[in-house]
């Protein structure tokens, strides 16, 4: 479903490779999490995915289909397809929730009818029917900055969801909420996961969580990837390979 | 640690730059023993002579008509343009710099002088202030707005971009809802300011308050001079507390 092709990044004002030569292969189904030290490239990563960076050299392959090639609006039409959520909501200030929930259909329709902002009602039911999917009804009409973090992400996670996505893309969606918190919106994820069979790919810091909910993890460093398996086998001896210099000490 | 040589020649250059400005400007508080003439002056203002007034509220509110319609169409204009102008938002370097160097150019020219060449045009009346004052709110509120826009969260702009928008409306939707309050509360002091420009376009023939201020004062009707400049307070006053009212409702 998704492929990466000896994938490169390379920022201009760095010295190393923020990616180098990444290969990996995704399934339809798989809830993937990506583990790895404070610029270990799991960000740059994410964000090749869905093009909102471009690659130095190699290729992002979505259903076989190139995307360095696509056009603008061809990638448009990919993009939409990938909900992404961050670390930081990103959500419209000033808006309500069900106004920042509907931008997520802003992929489907014409400029034309989104500068008039007119929704049709089925449209406005289904973005109600997803917010009530992850708890948010009694809140449907507050401005969204008066939420907490906690519920901010999952306006995002509904904004997501209303784009109708065959991928979830989470970078590092849970790293400002606090652990109580941040565990409940990985089992909303999981939950969207199952019922909408997608393919999860999400960044994470929390080893525990990414171990509790992931069918795979694949672990990064200076822009490699180091281990790439199931949950299982990520053991203490990965855990010092991915977030110390050295191995663990005997 | 104050007298740090680099903070003595500061004030030393300070000084010199007072001393020189006072020189040019014939900077001088003893001319204040003629203080008396003032105190002579002011007092031919009062009581003040509330026979014209039904006229001048009927001027005011025509001053209150330019100072809106010229500010508002700059906006309006101008809120556009202020997207060409951010460098994080412009659809090119080209367009980025030209809208720059036009929008400087409309701003370093006085709207008095807008006026003074429109009234060739148009006539004596309020018709060429409200354009002058239009046209010197585009450079105003387009810098302004522009800065708004580069300031912004880019955040939002780059979710719209994730869920597929086209780019220019995801900028327009996730720029627009944040800077809002701020391009309104910019709006308004430039509302205020335009009454205060509409009273000098007055002097050159522009019609309203000013005008009439104007007249009065050529014409030593001191006890009218004192009630327009009442008028105008209030009008300032009025405006500035509507303008915070609306702010508040927003935000």
């Amino acid at each position: 479903m998704l492929e990466i092709k000896d994938l490169s990044v390379q920022y201009e004002d760095s010295d190393f490779e923020a990616l180098s030569s990444i290969d990996l292969h995704f399934q339809k189904g798989e809830f993937v999490c990506i583990l790895g030290k404070s610029g270990a490239g799991k960000s740059t990563l994410i964000r090749c995915i869905n093009g909102l960076q471009d690659p130095t050299s190699g290729t992002v392959y979505w259903k076989d289909q190139p995307l360095s090639s696509l056009s603008e609006e061809d990638l448009r039409k990919i993009r939409r397809e990938m909900g992404m959520i961050f670390q930081h909501f990103n959500l419209i200030p000033r808006l309500t929730v069900l106004q920042n929930v509907l931008t997520g259909l802003f992929g489907y329709r014409s400029t034309y009818k989104n500068i008039i902002g007119l929704f049709n009602k089925e449209e406005i039911n289904h973005a109600k029917k997803v917010i009530a999917d992850v708890g948010l009804t009694d809140q449907m009409y507050r401005k969204v900055e008066k939420l907490s973090g906690g519920q901010k992400q999952r306006v995002g996670i509904a904004r997501a969801l209303l784009q109708h996505p065959k991928a979830f893309l989470g970078d590092e969606p849970v790293s400002s909420l606090d652990p109580g918190t941040a565990s409940h919106i990985f089992r909303l994820i999981q939950k969207m996961h199952n019922r909408h069979q997608l393919l999860t790919i999400i960044n994470v810091h929390d080893v525990n969580l990414a171990k509790r909910f992931a069918t795979r993890i694949i672990a990064l460093k200076n822009g490699k990837v180091i281990f790439d398996d199931h949950p299982d086998s990520f053991q203490d001896e990965e855990f010092h390979l991915t977030y110390y210099e050295t191995a663990k000490q005997p | 640690m104050w007298f740090k040589s680099r903070n003595i020649i500061t004030v030393i250059i300070l000084g010199v730059l007072i001393y020189f400005s006072m020189e040019l400007t014939e900077f001088n508080l003893s001319k204040f023993r003629d203080f008396r003439n003032m105190v002579d002056f002011l007092g031919e203002w009062f009581p003040m002579d509330y026979a014209k007034l039904p006229h001048m509220l009927e001027d005011s509110l025509e001053t209150l008509g330019m100072a809106f319609l010229g500010s508002l169409f700059g906006l309006i204009v101008a809120l556009p343009l202020s997207f060409v102008a951010a460098r994080n938002t412009s659809p090119s370097g080209f367009f980025y710099h030209l809208s720059r160097v036009l929008l400087s150019f409309v701003r370093s020219i006085p709207e008095i002088v807008f006026g003074l060449i429109l009234l060739t045009a148009l006539g004596l009346g309020p018709f060429p202030a409200v354009l002058a004052i239009m046209f010197h709110n585009i450079g105003v509120l387009g810098k302004l707005i522009s800065e708004l826009i580069e300031a912004s969260d880019s955040g939002p702009q780059e979710a719209m971009k994730a869920v597929g928008a086209k780019k220019g409306f995801a900028y327009l939707f996730s720029i627009l809802p944040q800077i809002w309050p701020n391009v309104l509360s910019h709006y308004f002091y430039r509302f205020e300011v335009a009454i205060r420009t509409s009273l000098i376009l007055g002097f050159i023939g522009g019609g309203g308050i000013g005008q009439r201020l104007f007249n009065d004062f050529k014409t030593f009707q001191y006890s009218s001079v004192s009630l327009d400049v009442l008028i105008i307070m209030v009008i300032v006053i009025i405006v500035d507390l509507f303008g915070s009212f609306v702010r508040n409702k927003v935000i």
